[in-house]
């Protein structure tokens, strides 16, 4: 239970100060939303001829929930750091909360954040006329698994932040997603990919996590895509939560 | 019993020995200080017994529990404010008080009321519902004190908590400190590199370098163990110093004479009687001599002889310490 109610008051904090500071967050939606805009508008008209996607809109709302992602939780883990650099982290680490929940707190700030910057490119999407053939239920399924993505891709960055303590680095951790994203089918589903690029995308999580939002937005149920995008994201929470115990172990060792 | 004890406490980085097996046993209720310049070893003493860092080797206990078997216990009944005082920028003054006690486990009304008290002894009610960043050095210095005590710890930690602060913020935060130890019987772990502050504040003292306890006892104790007066001598020509040390050394009633910072500093019984025959004799050994000062023993006195060279102290670029 302690660590349940440091956690809740952790997160609030966090949640307090990004309130405190909407210029980042402003930035946090901007770019993935204006990314968004520039490839619906440029290849968007193409694309059902080229790849053969209809609601090539539709296809496109996942990436920017995902580069969203990725901005919040590089944001994260400069805050982790500013903490560290002020002695904060310390004097946080100086109470007898449990240390494990003190680096979720920040943690789960992260997923909620996720879950709101989602929630307004649902919406953008909507106006866009993407859609969403799973109806409520499916947008809370997608606000759901970006609040756990958003989690899972903020431990990498908390990660480093505590085993480096330097903002470089963190600022670098949060680029990790891009190229993930590059090497997905984020613009173009596998089939028009060159053989070496298909490969990489099938080995890649991000694709599973992709498919199984698209699979909210334009396609329906999907069982089979929903239960990969689920293990996908389950795989990168395990991965990036390990990392930051134990990063968090280095530190307080 | 002893609110803190330990035994051959040892930290080392890679090559570096930072504590290099110390003992310590500090008995409730008083002030301890801890004086030793930057890099001395203070801090990662406070560090270890604090359970921010796991030692190399050695045991400790803090209020009765090991600080490796107990952390979380230990953590329970300690309150520290770092160097730095480690706070959130972002949050207010109350915020920040209120996460702290928080996560000490205070709820509701007694939560409420404890911190509305902090506020009042630390004299941030006025500026309680401002952000932290809005503060002076001098009030985040205090703010840190109050969060350091929001649970009623029975140990505090005060890691140099002047150091960088004007002589009147300095003054204040040493009232609170003589506060929390006459009125609320808070055993003091107190590091410094103010010998000032040591003497005002300490009732026990121990001088700690390059990563070694090397003197202790009360700061009376201390500056009495050098039983003499203290005269030191400055000459024209450097070269001449050492010269100058033997001379003096031959001086009757002269007990021992040491070399630090460029003077010959003489240790004799009566300063007064002395000094006039000490500069005779360097006058007609034909060294030329510049300032001469008598003095009681001070513990820069003790920490001279202890370790060979004066107390170093590095300021850091002086933070704005006032009290608005």
């Amino acid at each position: 239970m302690h660590s349940l109610s440091t956690i809740y008051f952790l997160t609030v904090r966090s949640l307090r100060e990004a309130v405190r500071n909407p210029a980042q967050e402003v930035g946090n939606i901007f770019v993935p939303l204006f990314f968004f805009a520039v490839t619906v508008g440029s290849i968007g008209s193409i694309a059902a001829d080229a790849f053969g996607i209809d609601n090539f809109t539709g296809f496109q709302v996942p990436v920017a929930i995902l580069s969203a992602a990725s901005s919040i939780s590089a944001s994260a883990g400069l805050g982790t750091i500013t903490d560290i650099q002020r002695g904060y982290f310390d004097k946080l680490l100086l109470t007898p909360a449990p240390r494990s929940a003190i680096v979720l707190g920040r943690i789960t700030a992260d997923g909620v954040r996720s879950i709101i910057i989602t929630g307004v490119i649902v919406i953008v999407g909507l106006i866009f006329r993407t859609g969403f053939d799973t109806g409520v239920l499916g947008v809370v399924l997608l606000l759901a698994g970006s609040f756990f993505f958003g989690m899972a891709y903020s431990g990498f960055n908390a990660a480093v932040a505590l085993r480096t303590g330097s903002p470089q680095a963190a600022a670098a951790g949060g680029l990790l997603l891009f190229p993930l994203i590059f090497l997905s089918t984020a613009f173009a589903p596998k089939e028009v990919f060159a053989d070496w690029l298909q490969l990489l995308a099938t080995i890649n999580p991000i694709t599973y996590i992709l498919e199984a939002q698209r699979s909210l937005i334009i396609e329906g149920w999907n069982w089979l895509d929903l239960l990969r995008g689920a293990a996908a994201i389950f795989g990168f929470g395990i991965a990036s939560f390990t990392l930051t115990f134990l990063a968090l172990r280095w530190r307080t060792s | 019993m002893s609110a803190i004890w330990a035994e051959g406490l040892t930290k080392h980085f890679d090559e570096v020995r930072a504590v290099d097996g110390i003992d310590l046993d500090i008995a409730a209720g008083t002030i301890f200080g801890f004086l030793g310049q930057n890099g001395s070893g203070k801090t990662t003493t406070i560090r270890m017994l604090t359970t921010l860092l796991r030692p190399t080797a050695g045991r400790a206990r803090v209020d009765g529990f090991d600080i490796l078997d107990d952390a979380r216990a230990v953590r329970n009944r300690i309150g520290v404010a770092l160097q730095e005082a480690g706070l959130d920028d972002i949050q207010t003054g109350r915020e920040l008080l209120t996460l702290q006690a928080r996560l000490f486990g205070l709820r509701g009304g007694a939560r409420r009321r404890r911190i509305e008290e902090l506020l009042a002894i630390v004299d941030l009610e006025d500026a309680a519902d401002r952000a932290v960043g809005t503060y002076s050095g001098g009030m985040k210095r205090r703010l840190d004190l109050a969060a350091a005590l929001v649970h009623r710890p029975g140990v505090i930690f005060l890691d140099e908590p002047t150091t960088g602060l004007d002589p009147v913020s300095r003054e204040g935060i040493w009232r609170y400190v003589n506060r929390l130890s006459v009125e609320d019987g808070i055993t003091i772990f107190l590091t410094t590199q103010y010998l000032e502050e040591a003497d005002r504040l300490a009732h026990d003292l121990a001088i700690i370098d390059e990563g070694r306890i090397i003197a202790r006892g009360s700061p009376a104790e201390m500056k009495a163990s050098i039983g003499t007066d203290v005269v030191t001598v400055e000459v024209e020509a450097p070269e001449a110093l050492d010269h100058a040390a033997e001379v003096a050394t031959a001086v009757p009633a002269v007990e021992r004479v040491q070399i630090a910072d460029g003077a010959a500093v003489v240790y004799v019984p009566d300063g007064a009687r002395a000094v006039a025959r000490i500069v005779i004799a360097l006058d007609d050994a034909g060294i030329e001599v510049g300032n001469v000062s008598i003095s009681r023993p001070s513990l820069d006195d003790v920490f001279l002889e202890a370790t060979g060279h004066h107390l170093r102290v590095e300021e850091p670029a002086p933070v704005d310490g006032g009290a608005a």
